[in-house]
């Protein structure tokens, strides 16, 4: 399932619309402390030290609210940054973006239709009950129901079934590369069947328990207010470090106030902004890992970039290091494909070699040859009559990305003039052609949640809304369902760089950088993935004390 | 007495439908889709998803036929789920709304004291303290809440470490602790308008007869502004800070936002970025609620303090 950052355009909205504070200071260095960051010296690591020291109560900021804990009906970044401490999944992504199964014991594949998942046998729910084989295969038809968020990685399957006393069987119409990766995500939660019936439609609201079984028990919601998550002493795996987790939420320069005055202890940074604001911050470590978060040009159906020459010409014409100093603190990196190097959860050396065989064609910053070269594919082309329209929110990267489209425009000798739609609006760019009629390029945000680049590229198949410029292409259509047949995971690789080559080469969307995750610590805390894997795996688990350091204001955790 | 009291339910009644009518059909005019926010991801958006979203809840029917099922079950006491959260609008209003009202309360107590007090200190020292007071309340008045808070938020959370800088705190002290910064920033802009308010009247109930005759007969200074100047003066004075408190029930918004604060101004700038239409509605109307309520409050306050109105009004 691909899904889009919500919260950081919430909190753009709320910004724009209420506080100044994100335009004035809070998304540059202006509230003093932060030091500016240099892209290309950004290194991404997936992990942190490990943690050696327990740790009482942690107070963790989210950036917004969780929607709900019911990720089937409605799935945020919040709500899993949340829920992946206490709900668990038949498999589990890891830090290195890599899948490999979890609550399922071992998965076997007697052919390549069918996939049986052995389930582990020692696991409770947080209410004491036994997991068993039902509650895996009821909460796999939830996840499949068509009103269900997770109901588009069912598409291939033909049937699912018990077929043991810990056995699933899952028999698929054709071979399905992606499942797996699927039920590392939310297609893969398991929850304990009676207590979701039981919780009927309250089910995720605040006051009601979870239905799971991972290492923290969720210990009360106030809504409004604060979430708790409490160590689980009947887990069946590793004693986390951290007794209790409180949650609270705040966006934009409330975010970073309360990490710089120590009223929380940590969090993920979900928009770069807010990172930037806080790199460098005395007190305060800030880790960068790898995500599958970009940021891109998606041209649109109409206008002058509907011809391929021209949006390569753009391409080459764009500078990306520009917009990642000037927009983005320099928290976030000039990069050649359309989704972030988090999506390598297998055969990342090959794929770092096709990212950096494709600088040619999305340059970190145009030289006088790639200047030329673009001309050339312009003039060929013959230059649109009417001005490029570039569709935009009033966000602060956003209106630096647009501002450097238009100049890259000028770089090749095309106008370009920026329309400015208010955020609840933009999002509309992304589903009404109507609305997109009004525009010929889109400064687009985009992540998958799997960790697997053929997670994005059916974007781009003839046959997908997505697909907005009606990119047509027999060979990249058949190689990528070809792709998503292969259960080879270095066979698949080899066809994703096939397809990545064809995407690029049509620049069907234009890409300008990848965006880390971002994650900030008091000094003396360690232990958490800095990746993107924390909105899917148990990363308070692990959060701890450095070794050899401890923090005077914890009170040490009684076990 | 009676026959004015059920008037006066019937005006509240009949402004709340109109209020509520307008409301609704303003949410939803607003621009964007609610459906794409209902649907999911970017890449769920098809036409045919957005479709079953939409009939699903109940979008694809004409405004009219909305508003009366809202109605209907608003008047069975059902304000509905949100469509973002999933869970009753009563229970998310119920969560949020302590906060805010606390927030509201503070920011009225620091005004009226500060703003009452600079007021009758401009009026009964004339002169260099009169023109301190107008010069400094006019500066505060003019500086906007969001940047007031800015400045606080800098200077005596982030610099002197003396106050928390969000969230919204729990027991009594604790409340008092974070919501201090808040409303202050809220109550500055108020004080301009209270402390003139209150200068003005005082200085009008000064120059009545009585209070020279009072002063000719000998009574101390002290008890002259207190018993017949101030006293005097208290209707516009109530009636002024009964409008400020009622319009800042509506204006916690940007103060929620800039101090991390759950109350129903952020419940409200979110339901209306994503298009929850039944928190959206039920916030709004409960604002204008408040106001009613606030403004109805003062009507029914002003005759207590002032006979002569009494009097007026009963012979009505």
């Amino acid at each position: 399932m691909k899904r889009t950052p919500a919260t950081p355009l919430l909190a753009a909205a709320v910004a724009t619309l209420a506080l100044g504070a994100a335009g004035c200071s809070g998304a540059t260095n202006a509230l003093g402390g932060g030091k500016p960051l240099n892209a290309a010296d950004l290194k991404l690591t997936p992990t942190t030290a490990q943690a050696t020291g327990r740790l009482g109560t942690v107070n963790w900021l989210l950036e917004d609210e969780p929607d709900s804990l019911d990720l089937d009906t409605q799935g945020t970044s919040a709500g899993r940054t949340v829920l992946t401490n206490v709900c668990e999944r038949l498999y589990q992504l890891q830090p290195d973006m890599s899948v490999r199964p979890f609550l399922a014991r071992k998965v076997t594949r007697p052919d390549p239709t069918t996939l049986v998942l052995s389930l582990r046998d020692d696991v409770t729910f947080h209410d004491g009950a036994k997991m068993t084989a039902d509650d895996v295969l009821w909460s796999l038809k939830r996840h499949a129901d068509p009103d269900m968020e997770q109901a588009d990685e069912f598409g291939n399957v033909k049937k699912m079934a018990k077929t043991g006393p810990h056995e699933i069987t899952v028999v698929f119409k054709q071979p399905d590369a992606l499942f797996t990766k699927a039920l590392a995500g939310d297609a893969g939660l398991v929850y304990h069947r009676s207590q979701v019936q039981a919780a009927g439609k309250d089910f995720g609201t605040p006051g009601r328990g979870d239905a799971c079984s991972g290492p923290y028990e969720l210990k009360s919601w106030k809504s409004g207010d604060s979430l708790t998550i409490h160590r689980y002493d009947g887990y069946w795996g590793g004693k986390p470090l951290t007794r209790q987790v409180v949650f609270r939420w705040a966006s934009d320069s409330a975010f970073v106030n309360a990490l710089t005055t120590g009223a929380a202890d940590g969090g993920y940074a979900e928009a770069p902004n807010t990172a930037a604001a806080l790199a460098g911050r005395k007190g305060l470590s800030e880790h960068y890992g790898p995500s599958t978060a970009s940021l891109a040009l998606i041209p649109t159906e109409r206008g002058g970039l509907k011809d391929p020459a021209i949006r390569r010409a753009l391409s080459l014409a764009l500078d990306r290091t520009g917009i990642a100093a000037s927009g983005y603190g320099g928290l976030v990196q000039p990069w050649a494909t359309p989704v972030g190097s988090g999506a390598w959860g297998y055969a990342k050396p090959a794929f770092a070699a096709a990212q950096r065989k494709l600088n040619a064609t999305a340059p970190e910053r145009p030289d006088a040859a790639g200047l030329a070269r673009a001309r050339k594919l312009v003039k060929e082309a013959g230059a649109p009559a009417e001005p490029i329209v570039i569709g935009t929110d009033a966000s602060q990267g956003r209106t630096v990305i647009a501002n450097a489209v238009r100049a890259a425009l000028q770089r090749i000798g095309l106008a370009g003039v920026i329309k400015t739609v208010p955020t609840a609006q933009f999002e509309e760019f992304y589903s009404s052609p109507q609305a997109r009629s009004e525009i010929d390029v889109l400064v687009g945000d985009w992540y998958i949640s799997k960790s697997d680049p053929m997670g994005f590229y059916d974007n781009a198949l003839s046959d997908s809304p997505n697909n907005w410029v009606g990119f047509k292409s027999r060979s990249y259509d058949s190689t990528v369902h070809q792709a998503m047949r292969t259960l080879d995971d270095g066979a698949r690789a080899r066809l994703a760089v096939q397809v990545q080559k064809e995407f690029a080469d049509a620049a069907v969307w234009i890409p300008v950088a990848q965006v880390p995750a971002v994650l900030v610590l008091k000094d003396g805390l360690t232990g958490p993935p800095a990746s993107q894997a924390h909105l899917y795996y148990p990363w308070a688990a692990e959060l701890g004390t450095e070794p050899g350091s401890a923090p005077s204001h914890q009170p040490p955790g009684k076990d | 007495m009676v026959r004015r009291l059920v008037r006066r339910i019937a005006g509240l009644i009949a402004t709340l439908f109109a209020a509520s009518f307008v409301i609704f059909a303003s949410v939803y005019a607003a621009p964007g889709d609610p459906a794409v926010f209902l649907a999911g991801g970017r890449d769920k958006l098809t036409p045919e998803k957005l479709a079953t979203v939409r009939a699903q809840y109940h979008l694809d029917e004409p405004l009219v036929v909305q508003y009366g099922r809202w109605l209907w079950d608003c008047v069975h006491t059902d304000l509905g789920r949100s469509f973002r959260y999933g869970d009753q609008v009563a229970d998310l209003l119920a969560a949020r709304l302590p906060t805010t009202l606390e927030l509201v309360a503070y920011a009225t107590v620091l005004f009226v004291l500060l703003g009452v007090g600079a007021g009758v200190l401009a009026a009964v020292r004339r002169g260099w303290v009169d023109s301190a007071v107008v010069g400094a309340t006019t500066l505060a008045g003019s500086v906007p809440s969001f940047v007031a808070a800015i400045a606080l938020i800098s200077l005596f959370g982030v610099q002197l470490g003396w106050f928390p800088v969000t969230g919204g705190g729990t027991g009594f002290a604790g409340t008092v602790h974070h919501l201090t910064l808040p409303a202050l920033s809220m109550a500055l802009g108020a004080l301009a308008i209270i402390s003139r308010v209150t200068r003005q009247a005082m200085l009008d109930a000064a120059a009545a007869d009585h209070v020279e005759v009072a002063r000719a007969c000998g009574v101390p200074e002290r008890e002259i502004v207190l018993r017949h100047v101030l006293r005097n003066a208290l209707g516009p004075i109530v009636t002024m800070c009964g409008l400020v408190t009622a319009g800042m029930l509506a204006g916690t918004v940007v103060i929620e936002t800039a101090f991390g604060i759950s109350g129903i101004g952020s419940l409200l700038v979110g339901a209306i970025n994503t298009h929850d239409f039944p928190v959206a509605q039920a916030v709004l109307l409960l604002m204008v609620t408040g106001y009613i309520l606030a403004t109805t409050v003062v009507d029914l306050v002003h005759p207590l303090l002032d006979p002569r109105i009494k009097a007026a009004r009963s012979t009505v």
